[in-house]
Order: structure tokens, then C-alpha cells, then sequence
């Protein structure tokens, strides 16, 4: 399902990727960046905590030209003059002139560097409302982001993850140079499917998802063992071969009904409770109720 | 004195009495009066979940749902809530911060319009030595009762247009109507809406009499999410804590004078403030919680592996009563077929062999195994 999520084949929405300290998801981010390039797409990329030069490193001069970058790193919270991105612009209007100032007809990917640097200078709640006009309105297909799941409270993690169409939570893996990656999809028919690969990320970006997945419920494998059959292991005989179960079907019952009887006995009766009552000669049997009088 | 009897339909009862009653109720499309307490009921549109809140949920009462984690089954049972009203003829209100209402509208599951089977009563093989109870039918797990009061859905399918269209629906969208406004404004908007759809269709009985009275019935998923303003799932001291509490309480106040019905769910996952949560519970009158399997590790679980949750009952009101009948068995799950959302009692397997069983147990964490357990984390073998 990664793979999937990177080539870009599920139809885009919101795609959050959850890192934490023990392992940075910025490397995965630029793998997703590197293979929407590679689509064609239209790139956009807001780095608060990311500076070009380090980007270049990472990404290749190449790349770097194609992308459009917007510098939210030297100046976000607008100290000095003239500050080509800061925080506060991260509102639909704001956002909407950005993205709208190209004219081709490619889809729109924005890639955001990151969700943790945004959420602690505006009110969550703004964010949400952006992020759900970003993925309603038609100008951007996909918005990916990075959160870091400890910087934050639990709840605020998760309030943003109630709104995203995929969340990938990465984690080191046992071996060295590789990660373990949850992925968890919600289908616009609002069926969840999620998965847990092993990838690795080469040199130039490509990720290389390792064919065994590990088991989503590992610690589940004892319950499964063998079932203890109770007839094994005894001193005596518990099991019938089929001549013995043929001769036992064949035994004639005590206080067995013939099939006529048994199904005169089975037709089903109209309700099993019925009340015949027939008036005696003494008794005053009125059809009248007598709350009829009543006036309440 | 032998009361006249009447003969039942075609359902196997028990018994045959009818109760001869002089109904000076209104009798609106849709709604009967409550066996327990006489109060006007509607069928919130899954019929085991009326048998859990006391045959239905009454006019003029709030019923809170719990949202899963993945708020898939909550969206399920609102839309089911909304099918309902469409089918009974009564009116609907939609108010959503997140998809636009007539999107929801439009995913209506499809209503199936003839009986459904009663059980396979056919299948069943003769039984040799019990063959006197081979007609008698199975013991029901999933909770009904006698009488059918609402309707069955295909999930599968979406309701028909023209069906949908013949009920009047009202709309409320939260990005149409605030731009900039703060948050307290948020949900007092949505409360002056509601109140100007009551007086304008005459809910509240100021209508003139020759007018047919019917029901509204009132939709809010989600409420509570970031998206109505609120930081209530963001935080654990909010900031506005009171602006959700005051709504429900204006909302209970303006239901409690008029001909509505009200169903919200909310993502009390998000929530860590136990005192908010109780609270919210306590000024909606029906509230109960879903907690889906998905996504936990309680889906591999060998015990839960025909069901898609559990479901909780938190609060049953008492109307006009002083005891309301609560479902006796505590522990409920839920399961979504494709024609019925059916909710059944959870109960153990028989304990075949010692391992399994007690592994099982003990991973259940006292969920099911309330009363029949007698310490679960033992010692596995008793020797004599």
C-alpha cells in the first residue's frame, strides 16, 4: 500500500506522515516528492523547517528547479520586512492565490514541511478548517505533510488524523537501514484498510518495500496452536469407524414415534396460546367494556 | 372476565392477548406510543438498537452516539436515522461542518420494501431423539421484539432519488454560513436555525390544528470536531469548554417544546476530559458508545471474529417514570450485514480446553467476562 501511496494511484486527498524522534519521516517525504516530480506533476513545497541548501543536498539541484519552492524557513512569523512566507499566510485565501497562479491544467500537489511547525503558532481549529477546504476544493489534488506524533498532545495528533485520507506512522525497523511503515487508508465508501511493510530508501530516493509485511497481530500466533484433540492419547477407544457409526444410526430408539405420528404431532399449530372460552348459563358474559364510561 | 381475543399476524408469539386501547394520542405517521411509559415513539431505523433504548427513541429526546475511531458505524447509524425519516414521511435537518449535507443525503442506504425471511426455519436438519422441538425456533441472540416497529436497508444499495426527494429536507452547512466569526458563534448559529425551522414548520404546536402534525427529525455528525471551531478534542483544558454544554442544553430545551427528534455523534475518542465527556452525556438523554475493532488488536482476536465492535450503553433515560428497563445483558457487539445492522449479546464460547480458553479470557480484560469469570490470571493447570 505504499507504493501505491507514492505513485500517486489512490486519488490523492490528504496524506499525513507521522514521524517521531526515534525516526525522522523527512526522507520519505522527499521520496514522495521526488516521485511526483517524476509524474509530472505540479509540486508545491511549504518549508518551515527545512533550508534550501539542505534541500538541494538532499534532493538534487534538478529537482530543486521544478519544484516550487516557497522559502517559509528564513523569516515565518514575519519579524522583518518583506518576509516571503510566513505562518499566518497558511489560510485558504492565501493559499488559493499561491496555488492558482499557474495556469496549467496539471494536478496540484502540496507537500507541507511540517503540520507541527504550523499547528504550534495557529489555533487547531483554524488548521483543520484549511486542511478540510484543501482537500474539498478543486485546486489541489494532494496535500501531503509531516507531524511529529511527539511534539504534540495525543488528541491534537489525532484531530488532525480524523481528517486525513491516509496516515503512515514510520518507525526504525530491527534492521538498521530499514523502517517499519502503518498505513492506514479510509476509501471515500468510508472502508478502512490498513497494512505494515518494511521499506528502505536508496540514494536516489526510490523506496524498496520489502516483500514479507510483518504481521499487523504478531503477539496473536500462540492462540492459534494446535488445538488439543481430546480423543488422542487415552487407554481406551473414543473415536467409531464407519462400521460401528453405520450399525449405531441403524439402532432402532426405545419410545420412538412412527414418521406418520411424528409429523401429525409436528404440524405446526395456530398459536400455541388460545383461550376457548365458552359462556356457562351463569355467567354474565357482556360484550361492552366497561371503561367505555370513562371520561379522562 | 376473557377478554375478546384478536388473532396475531403471521409471527410465532407466544401468546394471543391484544390489549384493547382507546388511543387519545395523536397519531402521526411513523411514531406509536411506548409500551413502558406512553410516551410517543419514533424508530431511530435499526431495529435492535430501538429494543436497547426502550423500543425507540422518544419525541423530544436527544440521542448521543459515541463516534468510532474511523467514524464509519456512526456515520452508518445516522444515515439509517435519516432513511427512517425519510421513509416515515417526517422531516429532516441536516447539519454538517465537514461533508455537505445533500453528500449525505445522497448515501442513504436503500430501504427493502418487502418482509425479509423470518429465519430459516427449513433448514433445519430432524432431530432424532428432540424431534418435539424441531419446529420451535432458535434462541434469538440478536435482540428484537415481537411486534416490527421500522424498516429494513440494503446497504449496498443507495436510496432512490425520488424516493429521498419526497421528503422535505433542511440543510445547514457551516462553511456557507460563518466566515470569520468566533467560536461561540458557531453553534448559536445552528441553534437560531433550528429554532426558525420548528416555528416555521409549527413543531411546536403553534400551527393551526387543521394542519397534519409531523415529526422532525434532527441529524448533527461530528459535533465537537475541530471543524465547528471548537479545541474541546485538541486540548485537554479547553479554552471554550462551556460552548458545546450550553448548546446541548439549548437544544434539549427547544426539542423537550416541540415535535423533534434529535441524533449526534460525536468523537468522544478525542476527548480526554472525563469531566466534559460526562457532562455531555449528561445533558443528551439516550447515549451510547461504538467501539469498532478496526484498526486494534482486538481484530485478530479469535472471540470477536463475527462482529465489527462493541457497542455500550451509557445512559437510558427516565421519562415520566421513575425506573426505565435497561437491557440486562451488559455486553453488547455490533455487526454491519449487508441487509441489518444487527447489535447481539456477546457471549463465551464453551470452554473446550484448558489453554485456549483461559489465553482468551485474560486478553478480553474483563470486557465479556463480567460475572462467569473466577480469575482470569491463574494458574492454568489444577492438579488433583
Amino acid at each position: 500500500m505504499l507504493l501505491e501511496l507514492i505513485q500517486g494511484t489512490e486519488g490523492g486527498g490528504l496524506i499525513i506522515i507521522q514521524d517521531s524522534i526515534h525516526y525522522s519521516g523527512r526522507t520519505l517525504l522527499m521520496s514522495f516528492i521526488k516521485a511526483a516530480l517524476k509524474r509530472d506533476e505540479v509540486v508545491h513545497l511549504l518549508a518551515f523547517e527545512l533550508h534550501e541548501e539542505e534541500l538541494k543536498h538532499e534532493l538534487g539541484h534538478s529537482c530543486l528547479q521544478r519544484l516550487k519552492f516557497h522559502n517559509a524557513f528564513h523569516d515565518p512569523l514575519g519579524w522583518n520586512e518583506n518576509p516571503p512566507f510566513t505562518v499566518h499566510q497558511f489560510i485558504t485565501s492565501e493559499l488559493d492565490s499561491l496555488l492558482t497562479s499557474n495556469q496549467h491544467s496539471k494536478p496540484v500537489t502540496l507537500v507541507i514541511d511540517s503540520f507541527s511547525f504550523i499547528l504550534r503558532h495557529l489555533s487547531p481549529s483554524a488548521v483543520c478548517k484549511t486542511l478540510q477546504q484543501l482537500k474539498k476544493g478543486g485546486a489541489v489534488k494532494t496535500t501531503l505533510g509531516l507531524l511529529h506524533s511527539d511534539m504534540h498532545h495525543r488528541n491534537m495528533v489525532g484531530s488532525i488524523c480524523h481528517l486525513a485520507t491516509s496516515v503512515l506512522t514510520v518507525a526504525p525497523g530491527h534492521q538498521c537501514h530499514e523502517a517499519v511503515a502503518k498505513t492506514i487508508r479510509r476509501a471515500k465508501s468510508g472502508k478502512i484498510s490498513q497494512a505494515v511493510e518494511r521499506f528502505s530508501i536508496s540514494d536516489d530516493m526510490t523506496v524498496k518495500v520489502q516483500s514479507k509485511p510483518v504481521p499487523v497481530g504478531s503477539g496473536q500466533g500462540e492462540a492459534g496452536d494446535a488445538e488439543v484433540d481430546p480423543t488422542a492419547n487415552l487407554t481406551f477407544n473414543l473415536r467409531l469407524s464407519d462400521q460401528e457409526r453405520q450399525a449405531k444410526e441403524k439402532l432402532a430408539l426405545p419410545f420412538v414415534f412412527s414418521k406418520e405420528k411424528k409429523s401429525a404431532l409436528l404440524r405446526p399449530v395456530p398459536g400455541s396460546g388460545r383461550i376457548l372460552y365458552e359462556p356457562d348459563a351463569n355467567d354474565d358474559y357482556d360484550q361492552e367494556d366497561p371503561d367505555d364510561d370513562l371520561d379522562i | 372476565m376473557a377478554a375478546p381475543m384478536k388473532s396475531m399476524g403471521s409471527s410465532f408469539n407466544a401468546t394471543s392477548f391484544q390489549k384493547k386501547t382507546r388511543s387519545k394520542l395523536i397519531s402521526i405517521p411513523g411514531t406509536r406510543p411506548s409500551v413502558q411509559n406512553g410516551q410517543l415513539i419514533v424508530s431511530t431505523g435499526v431495529t435492535s438498537l430501538d429494543y436497547l433504548i426502550g423500543g425507540g427513541l422518544a419525541v423530544g429526546t436527544v440521542l448521543l452516539i459515541e463516534e468510532d475511531r474511523y467514524n464509519s458505524y456512526s456515520q452508518m447509524v445516522l444515515k439509517y436515522f435519516m432513511a427512517e425519516g425519510v421513509l416515515c414521511g417526517h422531516e429532516l435537518f441536516l447539519a454538517s461542518a465537514q461533508d455537505h449535507p445533500d453528500d449525505i443525503l445522497t448515501e442513504l442506504p436503500a430501504p427493502i420494501l418487502d418482509d425479509i425471511a423470518s429465519g430459516p426455519h427449513a433448514s433445519q436438519d430432524a432431530m432424532k431423539i428432540a424431534w418435539r422441538y424441531q419446529n420451535l425456533p432458535k434462541v434469538q441472540t440478536a435482540l428484537a421484539s415481537s411486534s416490527r416497529f421500522g424498516h429494513y436497508y440494503d446497504v449496498s444499495k443507495k436510496m432512490e432519488p425520488e424516493i429521498r426527494q419526497a421528503a422535505n429536507c433542511h440543510a445547514f452547512y457551516l462553511p456557507e454560513h460563518s466566515t470569520e466569526s468566533p467560536l461561540l458563534e458557531s453553534y448559536s448559529a445552528l441553534l437560531r436555525s433550528i429554532q426558525e425551522v420548528i416555528r416555521k414548520g409549527g413543531f411546536d404546536g403553534a400551527a393551526p390544528p387543521a394542519k397534519s402534525r409531523n415529526v422532525l427529525r434532527i441529524g448533527l455528525p461530528s459535533l465537537g470536531s475541530p471543524l465547528w471551531g471548537d479545541d474541546l478534542c485538541c486540548r485537554d483544558n479547553p479554552a471554550h469548554g462551556h460552548a458545546l454544554t450550553t448548546f446541548l442544553y439549548g437544544l434539549r430545551a427547544v426539542l423537550r417544546s416541540s415535535l423533534s427528534v434529535a441524533v449526534l455523534t460525536i468523537p468522544s475518542h478525542l476527548i480526554q476530559n472525563r469531566a466534559v465527556m460526562g457532562n455531555i452525556t449528561r445533558l443528551c438523554d439516550n447515549a451510547i458508545a461504538l467501539e469498532s475493532f478496526k484498526g486494534s488488536d482486538r481484530e485478530t482476536n479469535p472471540l470477536y471474529k463475527d462482529y465489527h465492535g462493541l457497542l455500550h450503553v451509557r445512559q437510558v433515560p427516565r421519562l415520566n417514570c421513575l425506573l426505565t428497563e435497561l437491557p440486562d445483558h451488559k455486553d453488547l457487539a455490533f455487526k454491519l450485514k449487508r441487509k441489518q445492522f444487527t447489535i447481539e449479546r456477546l457471549h463465551l464460547p464453551p470452554d473446550l480446553s484448558e489453554t485456549v480458553s483461559r489465553v482468551s479470557r485474560g486478553e478480553l480484560a474483563g470486557a465479556a467476562a463480567t460475572g462467569t469469570s473466577c480469575g482470569s490470571s491463574g494458574n492454568k493447570h489444577l492438579d488433583f
